[in-house]
């Protein structure tokens, strides 16, 4: 049976693998070859494996000098941008941190067709734009919903002491409020926790940033200064510190980054985890501990009645130097294409053009999937209706490094959440003024 | 300047022939350096290439010096190194003294015992890491089977657990390189003297105390002068095993720098908080060549 199955698989594969992508013409550059750094890792590869058509149909050769996780890349084309060593043509970016690559960011409104840009989700296309130029074409987006335990939850002894204990009804949550009652109320260490977050680096402040926002603050006042030091800061940090105070999240949470979260919900340990629908396939799948029982639900509401949504694009660029921008065009065409973008969505990646949110939609509906159905319905009105970025500058990622420790200190006891949020807004604001904002 | 010029007259060749090498370490060396010394005067941020000519002064050494952080990763710099290198220098001394007794097997303990240096810091800090996770961390798991806790223990959160966990993982890594130094120094140590001293009726301590040790000391301090470069320079490690987290419990001098530098693009002032720790080297290296020194005297080897 299993070998049946692997044959469907492998079939299925080479069917969509061997599907002809070049409705579009994408141009000729015979023996050109085309530099390009790119972002590595599980979830990217699969993309990758189409190049080499789009190198048949054009007759140019791909070569990719750079295939590291984001963090690296990242590092490394600040280093490109100091040396002036930008020898390659297109790169793999994103939405929040490309205002940083400014000086090698070539605007694209010239090079890539209107009626192309029309295809993708105009929400999308706006958080790629930087000072009214498109900098970067957006290759699949990020928004985090909620994964739950549907068993806990339809526990009939759960709900009544749920219901007693809290005085209202046990189901997914609908404010962070709720959310956080339910953690305590779950968890049961070292068995199981009632959440847990990634606290460290960009995904913790990105975490903050969200709940900020949904509780009604903001991070910037509009001269620039700090504003995240607010009441409604406050609220948003101390729902992080309430929930491990009370060991409702794993000691060892304030180190944890995205791998942690979707490995220790797919083991079942704990109850529902706010994540992105990338690991959809995963929770579902046959190395999962949850399989058949995982539920989804949008992401819950602050204060503000807005609910989080923190949101991003994985992008390509192109260099302001690319010797051929026509090739490099195309390319990033390519990679962003329907069909290649077919490739990344049945994965779980959210696609950016409207049409394969239909399309691969109808596709599982038509396999039976309802699972993921009803996850790319979830994220897609998440997409539509909550999602938001960061302020699009270059100084998000100094910001980001400025807050997480600090958050980490109130989090872990060190410091008061005012303090934490004090002390990062004096730092936040020298970063602004070193900058030339004010 | 006539001496002068007769003495670059009468050496002509060896001048000539050294000036590529001379050369070569300028521009290697020097030229990098004094970029960098330049930098730190700077408002540098590596993703404006423009903010390399505005020039701040004093303005980063000013913050750096003024900057709480900096001071406690550099405290926790120096503790560090206090701890890692007294209990590698046991560790060695012992692993030294034991295998030197060793008469069958000898060499293949050497090669065991060099085990741990034959992997990347990176490797080192993964293994760790993984270990010591508190939801699916062996000790922890073995710690709760064996009923010996009843709660995940937070070995990369706690403040000092977390120091400690780094400090282990360093000195698991290390402690080889002890040993090595000091099982060489072993191996060229004159037997007369010890013979001579169980003849007067020493106790092995006092053969230990007053000949072995006193003669194994100028390897003792080569091994730590390397190893204080080294450890001043700690980073793979704890980069990977807690990131100077959380809430800057195990940031060292260059985790908190190189995420000043790269992460935050604020090369200048990270290359002032370079140039102040780099002082903090030159302490530690001036310290233990002049108790190297002194160790050679008492040796009576120069």
């Amino acid at each position: 049976m299993a070998f049946v199955k692997t044959g469907l698989i492998m079939a299925l594969a080479s069917t969509v693998l061997a599907a002809p992508l070049q409705a579009q013409d994408y141009g000729k550059f015979d023996g050109y070859t085309l530099r390009v750094k790119l972002i590595g890792g599980a979830q990217y590869e699969p993309l990758y494996t189409l190049i080499p058509e789009w190198e048949a149909a054009t007759g140019a050769k791909v070569d990719i000098i750079s295939r590291k996780s984001h963090f690296e890349l990242d590092r490394e084309m600040k280093q490109d941008i100091a040396a002036g060593n930008i020898g390659y043509c297109a790169f793999s970016s994103h939405t929040n941190f490309a205002p940083q690559y400014a000086a090698m960011n070539q605007p694209l409104d010239d090079l890539i067709p209107a009626e192309v840009i029309a295809e993708f989700s105009p929400l999308v296309i706006e958080h790629s734009t930087v000072d009214g130029k498109l900098i970067e074409l957006p290759r699949h987006s990020d928004v985090s919903n909620i994964f739950y335990i549907k068993s806990l939850y339809e526990d009939a002894d759960n709900q009544a002491k749920f219901k007693e204990r809290f005085g209202y009804d046990l189901a997914p949550p609908e404010t962070w409020d709720q959310a956080s009652d339910q953690a305590i109320f779950f968890a049961n260490p070292p068995a199981r926790y009632g959440t847990h977050f990634a606290g460290k680096d960009e995904a913790i402040t990105g975490r903050f940033y969200e709940m900020l926002v949904a509780e009604g603050g903001k991070l910037l006042n509009d001269d620039w200064t700090a504003a995240f030091n607010s009441p409604e800061g406050q609220k948003a940090l101390n729902w992080f510190v309430k929930l491990y105070q009370e060991g409702a999240v794993p000691a060892g949470t304030t180190n944890y980054v995205w791998d942690d979260l979707g490995l220790g919900f797919a083991a079942g340990n704990v109850a529902y985890d706010l994540d992105w629908a990338g690991w959809a396939a995963i929770f579902n799948g046959d190395d999962s501990n949850v399989k058949g029982d995982v539920g989804v639900a949008l992401a819950p509401a602050g204060a503000s009645g807005k609910r989080t949504g923190w949101s991003g694009s994985h992008t390509f660029s192109i260099t302001q130097g690319c010797d051929n921008k026509e090739a490099a065009a195309s390319f990033i065409m390519f990679l962003t294409s329907h069909d290649a973008q077919m490739i990344e969505a049945r994965a779980g990646l959210l696609p950016t053009r409207t049409k394969v949110w239909d399309d691969v939609t109808a596709e599982f509906a038509e396999k039976g999937d309802t699972f993921m159905v009803e996850v790319f319905n979830v994220w897609g009105q998440s997409m539509r209706e909550s999602a938001f970025t960061p302020p699009l500058i270059p100084e998000w990622g100094e910001i980001s490094n400025a807050l997480w420790p600090q958050l980490q200190a109130a989090i872990l006891g060190d410091k008061t959440t005012e303090e934490a949020l004090n002390e990062a807004a004096a730092e936040v604001d020298q970063i602004m003024e070193d900058a030339g904002y004010r | 300047m006539g001496r002068f010029r007769r003495a670059l007259r009468d050496n002509a060749v060896p001048l000539a022939l050294l000036a590529p090498a001379v050369l070569v370490i300028l521009l290697v060396v020097l030229l990098p350096l004094i970029f960098s010394f330049y930098t730190s005067f700077s408002n540098y941020r590596l993703i404006r290439p423009d903010s390399l000519w505005d020039f701040v002064g004093l303005r980063n050494y000013v913050r750096v010096l003024s900057d709480g952080d900096f001071w406690s990763a550099l405290v926790r710099t120096v503790l560090f190194l206090t701890v890692a290198l007294n209990l590698e220098m046991l560790l060695g001394l012992g692993l030294a003294l034991m295998v030197n007794r060793i008469t069958w097997g000898q060499r293949t303990m050497r090669t065991i015992m060099m085990f741990p240096m034959m992997f990347s810091p990176i490797l080192v800090g993964f293994q760790f890491k993984y270990l010591l996770n508190d939801t699916i961390g062996l000790v922890n798991n073995g710690l709760q089977s064996l009923g010996l806790a009843s709660h995940p223990i937070p070995f990369l959160v706690d403040r000092w657990l977390a120091f400690a966990s780094i400090a282990f993982a360093e000195i698991w890594m290390s402690t080889s390189i002890f040993a090595i130094l000091i099982l060489a120094g072993l191996f060229a140590m004159p037997r007369d003297p010890i013979e001579a001293a169980r003849v007067d009726g020493c106790t092995n301590w006092q053969v230990f105390r007053h000949i072995t040790l006193p003669f194994l000391m100028p390897f003792i301090y080569i091994a730590m002068t390397i190893r204080s470069l080294d450890v001043a320079r700690a980073y793979d490690i704890v980069d990977v095993m807690t990131g100077g987290g959380p809430a800057g419990r195990t940031e060292l001098l260059w985790t908190l720098i190189a995420r000043t530098a790269y992460d935050d693009a604020r090369m200048g002032q990270a290359n002032a908080m370079a140039y102040v720790s780099i002082l903090l080297s030159i302490f530690f290296t001036w310290y233990f060549f002049r108790k190297l020194m002194s160790a050679r005297k008492h040796l009576g080897a120069f």
